[in-house]
């Protein structure tokens, strides 16, 4: 893949050749102004939400109104602002920094971000069915079930957010492909700039994290839509199994969000100190120590259900814990600084600013993590007031710092400083204004997510303040955008390295050419770009980092690997909705279990079916790769009828099943049973289809051995759906863990 | 309360197994190294104190949790200082991918199915309660989980450079066994199935479960407890090794010069 023919020739600016780009500049591009754009409806919202709560017992918005409004304002922010932006300035600027010509699958990156749009279309196109979703950012059941939101806005939250959810993950397998595959001669991996290095991570996070949510997602709809009742009590649900499957997702997202701020602070702070940063391989290390933590810490966010005590103290344990990596790299931040050349650029300020308002959203963090304290703050304004410390005044302001580090870079042309400096001074009032108040508004009891509120002492002067504080941030923005529009025209022509920034986006043009570099500098530390321009001072002189070994594995393997851990995370949480649901059904026996209504032998057989049919891929494959390509097509042809007969066997059970009457519905058991069967035969579905094209491909004498790693890809997902059912077969079928 | 004499089990045979490894040790091993050696005492430490300390003699059939933390020592914990304490075969020159042994994926995927494995495999209901109940399947149960914990932690801590997975592939290795042994740690933790049968049902010969029972530690709690037990603190205890493998990573600049105290030791 490092080496295909170029996608694009021509450079062409019109509008039609932007929505056809798979040039992954322009495709970053588009990420950010889509972000840009949903900045602003995310935006307008909240300031109708404060404008109805600067006053007491305001009637500008109607309560149902308003539940919409703080719904779509959290969705919109989390999955159209932060998502996207975050994205493209991964797209943009990865590949650049690790001297790639593109990211590795052009044509899907295309694809991934325009399922943003689509999926945001979705989500807003609710408002003209007549119901906005309204039942919070995290959709907590039983609200969001049908008995009470019987209206279409939940339907359209859960397919907007599952489309754009997949279409984050595809964009995340690229970035982790790209990273993996296509990094430049000498570019090791424990030589790529901090930021390549963080959004790697952050990639390989999303990739880990959505899945939990989209299971979630298609449990709600098969609920809503066919009647099970996974998260309704009244019909033997567990509305709080939607609680741990959302905070699964919810808290590594949140990290989805801070790792890229801490990814542009460790490249914004060191080129304004002129210095290399402070401990590098410790900032590097806890980024991907925090993936790994942040999925040990859920249940915080559910310390009032009623866990146990147990648990709680576990999981207060664990979330003082996390606090630890992401606290010493403030360290490594500050340490940097010491003693540094500081130049107070707006890029700077931004990212000091960043450090001292995420230390502030961090400490009151660590203040519910104690269990006593979270029983009495939570769900007051003391909670909204922490996150937006860390989301806004730690990751907005980085954002700020990013787009006034790398425009230069992307458009040629610098931003102004001085408005720069005002829209930084702007912001910081606005910010603390709004968010700094809420602390005490929480502490005094006043709960989040209430439309009006009565005039007890201060809380006028307190929600007055804040809501000035939101205009406040709004005009700054608009100054970006006025500043944005000007220096486009009008502002100094950058250069290749305004900054003197030591990483390899500066080494090339601005805006870079289609194919990015003509020639890179040598890659022998991890600051090439300075080392190319003070080859006296070298790094590499005075620090040896690991050489590269020139180890890069196909592409389209690496990202088969990605997918597969994806989907094996949505299925393990389906099956853990098994176990729930079934785990003792001796006691409340109503309607079919598994015992009394599956044929377990004959499935067995079916399941020998299946798994024959990886022996015969494998076999496939070695004739593949030794050119038998007669034999190849046979056990090719062999799999597939395998494939094919296992979804006989499925269908076959399945009208059975049905004609006894035991359907989705029916009960708990037959819900969970379809549900994981059913998403399993969809995966072996998709499986023979892909085995087909290949079939296809290589009647037509397109797949030979040279392109087999890509069937070898097609071969990692057909073992895992193998994999899958193995433990579908022992869990339901066999009744292991019962 | 832990003092009492009775919990104590001083003549455990398991001061036979300390006793032969030791002298195994120092016969093999020369001349010895003293942080190795310091690993070994740690590891017998903990193998003796999972049988002799009170965790030895309430893991049998009164409580849940205590059985649930001599597994984790016997799976995780001795077979890890017991890998630190033996000598690392240095490779002549930097380390590099070719070295390998061309077995190591299959030796990773074994060590992983094993180490993993085991617990789960153990903790089928009527696994738990007949090595519970049983001394010859207890044996077998504690000699497995030895040898399935140094298999597991083979590929990441064994002496030989040549069968050590590279670390990025280290890390994905422990992070999916934190996942798999966190599955079956949730599941304890909040199923209402009971585990373990023997331990809702405890014969009290000392009296000492009225205690418990009395300060809160009913069998719900306990099962609540082990499962915890389960899923943070192994998952804890690989994150340290996912540290430790970053920090070989980041260092591993070449292997023929001096390395520090810290890199031969891991
Ligand atoms: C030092 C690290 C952090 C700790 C210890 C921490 C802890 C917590 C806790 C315990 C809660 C639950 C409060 C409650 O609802 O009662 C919470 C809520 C929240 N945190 Fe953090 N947090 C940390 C960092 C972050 C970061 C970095 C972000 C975002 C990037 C974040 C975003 C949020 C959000 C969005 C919520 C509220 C979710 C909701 O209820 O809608 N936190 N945090
Ligand atoms: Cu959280």
């Amino acid at each position: 893949m490092l080496n295909h023919d170029p996608v694009e020739t021509r450079e062409s600016w019109g509008l039609f050749s932007w929505i056809c780009s798979v040039d992954h500049k322009r495709i970053g591009i588009m990420y950010m102004m889509l972000a840009t754009f949903f900045l602003f409806v995310g935006g307008f919202e909240a300031l109708l939400i404060r404008a109805q709560l600067a006053i007491p017992m305001n009637d500008f918005v109607s309560p149902k109104m308003y539940n919409q409004l703080f719904t779509l304002h959290g969705t919109t922010m989390i999955f159209l602002v932060g998502m996207p932006v975050f994205t493209g300035f991964s797209n943009f600027i990865v590949p650049l920094m690790i001297g790639a010509k593109d990211v590795a699958f052009p044509r899907l990156n295309a694809l991934s971000f325009w399922m943003l749009p689509f999926g945001g279309v979705l989500l807003y196109f609710s408002f003209f069915s007549g119901s906005a979703p309204d039942a919070g950012w995290f959709s907590y059941a039983p609200l969001s079930t049908k008995p009470f939101s019987s209206l279409p806005g939940v339907d359209y939250w859960i397919i907007g957010l599952a489309v754009m959810g997949i279409g984050s993950v595809s964009g995340a397998i690229n970035i982790v492909a790209t990273v993996i595959c296509c990094r430049a001669p000498g570019m090791s991996m424990q030589r790529m700039p901090l930021f390549a290095w963080i959004m790697f991570m952050q990639a390989v996070l999303i990739v880990i994290t959505i899945p939990p949510l989209n299971s979630a997602l298609a449990m709600l709809l098969i609920d809503r839509w066919l009647g099970a009742a996974f998260f309704e009590p009244a019909r033997g649900g567990n509305a709080v199994l939607w609680q741990h499957f959302f905070w699964i997702f919810g808290h590594p997202e949140v990290y989805v969000f801070a790792l890229p701020s801490f990814a542009i602070v460790s490249e914004v702070i060191p080129v304004f100190s002129r210095k290399p940063i402070y401990g590098y391989s410790f900032v590097a290390g806890s980024s991907a120590v925090i993936v790994l933590l942040s999925y040990t810490v859920w249940a915080h966010h559910m310390f009032a259900v009623g866990l146990g005590m147990w648990p709680d103290i576990f999981f207060a344990a664990t979330t003082m814990l996390i606090a630890l990596p992401t606290g010493v790299k403030i360290f490594n931040w500050t340490a940097t600084l010491w003693g540094g050349s500081i130049q107070l650029t707006t890029a700077m300020l931004f990212a000091i600013a960043f450090l001292i308002q995420f230390v502030i959203g961090g400490l009151t963090g660590i203040m519910f993590a104690a269990v006593p304290v979270d029983w009495q703050l939570t769900d007051t304004y003391f909670v909204v007031a922490h996150f937006h410390y860390v989301l806004v005044g730690g990751i907005v302001f980085s954002l700020f710092a990013a787009t006034y580090y790398w425009f230069p870079k992307i458009t040629g042309r610098m931003l102004n400083e001085r408005l720069g400096k005002f829209q930084f001074w702007i912001w910081v009032v606005g910010f603390n204004a709004t968010f700094g108040v809420q602390h005490f508004l929480g502490l005094m009891g006043m709960p989040r997510r209430i439309y009006q509120y009565d005039d007890y002492p201060g809380w006028y002067l307190l929600n007055l303040i804040s809501s000035i504080g939101a205009g406040l941030m709004a005009i700054g923005t608009l100054v970006l955008v006025w500043n944005i529009v000007r220096s486009l025209r009008h502002g100094t022509v950058a250069g290749r390295n305004p900054w003197k920034g030591f990483t390899l986006e500066w080494s090339t043009t601005s805006p870079p050419p289609l194919e990015n570099f003509d020639e890179l500098p040598e890659i022998r530390s991890r600051r090439p770009v300075w080392d190319r321009d003070n080859p006296e001072l070298a790094d590499w002189k005075t620090e040896k980092t690991p050489e590269d070994k020139g180890y890069r594995p196909p592409a389209c393997k690496v990202s088969a690997w990605a997918f597969v851990i994806s989907e094996a995370i949505f299925f393990i949480l389906l099956l853990v909705s098994y176990v729930v649901f079934n785990s003792n059904s001796g006691e409340n026996a109503e309607g079919p279990t598994a015992s009394t209504a599956l044929d377990v032998p004959r499935t067995g057989v079916f399941t020998l079916v299946l798994l024959s049919s990886s022996l015969t891929f494998w076999i496939a494959e070695h004739c593949l790769r030794r050119q038998k390509m007669g034999a190849f097509k046979i056990w090719l042809s062999f799999t597939i009828l395998l494939g094919c007969a296992f979804i006989g066997g499925q269908i076959w059970e399945y009208t059975g099943l049905i004609s006894d009457g035991i359907t989705i519905n029916r009960n708990l058991f037959a819900s969970t049973f379809f549900t994981v069967t059913g998403f399993h035969g969809l995966h072996v579905t998709g499986g023979i289809i892909a085995l087909s094209i290949m079939l296809i491909m290589a009647s037509r004498g397109y797949l030979n051995a040279k392109r087999s790693p890509v069937f070898a890809a097609v071969g990692v997902y057909w073992h895992f759906v193998d994999v899958v059912w193995i433990a579908v077969f022992s869990i339901i079928y066999l009744g292991y863990l019962q | 309360m832990i003092w009492t004499p009775e919990l104590w089990h001083w003549m455990s045979p398991v001061w036979w197994v300390v006793g032969l490894i030791l002298v195994v040790y120092f016969v093999m091993f020369r001349p010895i190294q003293p942080a190795r050696l310091i690993a070994l005492l740690l590891g017998l430490l903990f193998l003796s104190m999972a049988y002799v300390s009170p965790v030895g003699y309430l893991a049998d059939g009164f409580i849940f949790s205590a059985h649930m933390v001599q597994h984790l020592l016997m799976l995780l914990v001795v077979p890890l200082c017991l890998l630190l304490s033996l000598p690392r075969k240095q490779p002549k020159r930097a380390a590099d991918s070719s070295d390998k042994v061309p077995a190591l994926k299959l030796i990773a995927t074994i060590g992983w199915i094993g180490g993993v494995g085991a617990m789960w495999f153990w903790h089928v209901p009527s696994l738990c309660t007949l090595s519970t109940e049983t001394f010859t399947v207890g044996l077998l149960r504690d000699t497995s989980f030895l040898l399935a914990g140094l298999i597991f932690w083979w590929p990441i801590y064994g002496p030989l450079e040549r069968t050590r997975l590279e670390p990025p592939v280290g890390v994905l290795y422990l992070f999916t066994a934190c996942l798999g042994c966190s599955l079956l740690g949730i599941y304890i933790t909040f199923t209402s199935t009971v585990v373990c049968p023997v331990f809702a049902t405890p014969a009290d010969s000392l009296g000492i479960l009225a205690q418990l029972q009395a300060a809160g530690l009913t069998p719900a709690v306990d099962q609540n407890i082990g499962g915890l037990l389960m899923w943070i603190p192994p998952c804890m205890l690989y994150t340290g090794a996912i540290i430790s493998l970053l920090a070989r990573w980041y260092t591993s600049v070449d292997h023929d010069h001096s390395t520090t105290t810290a890199a031969r030791l891991t």
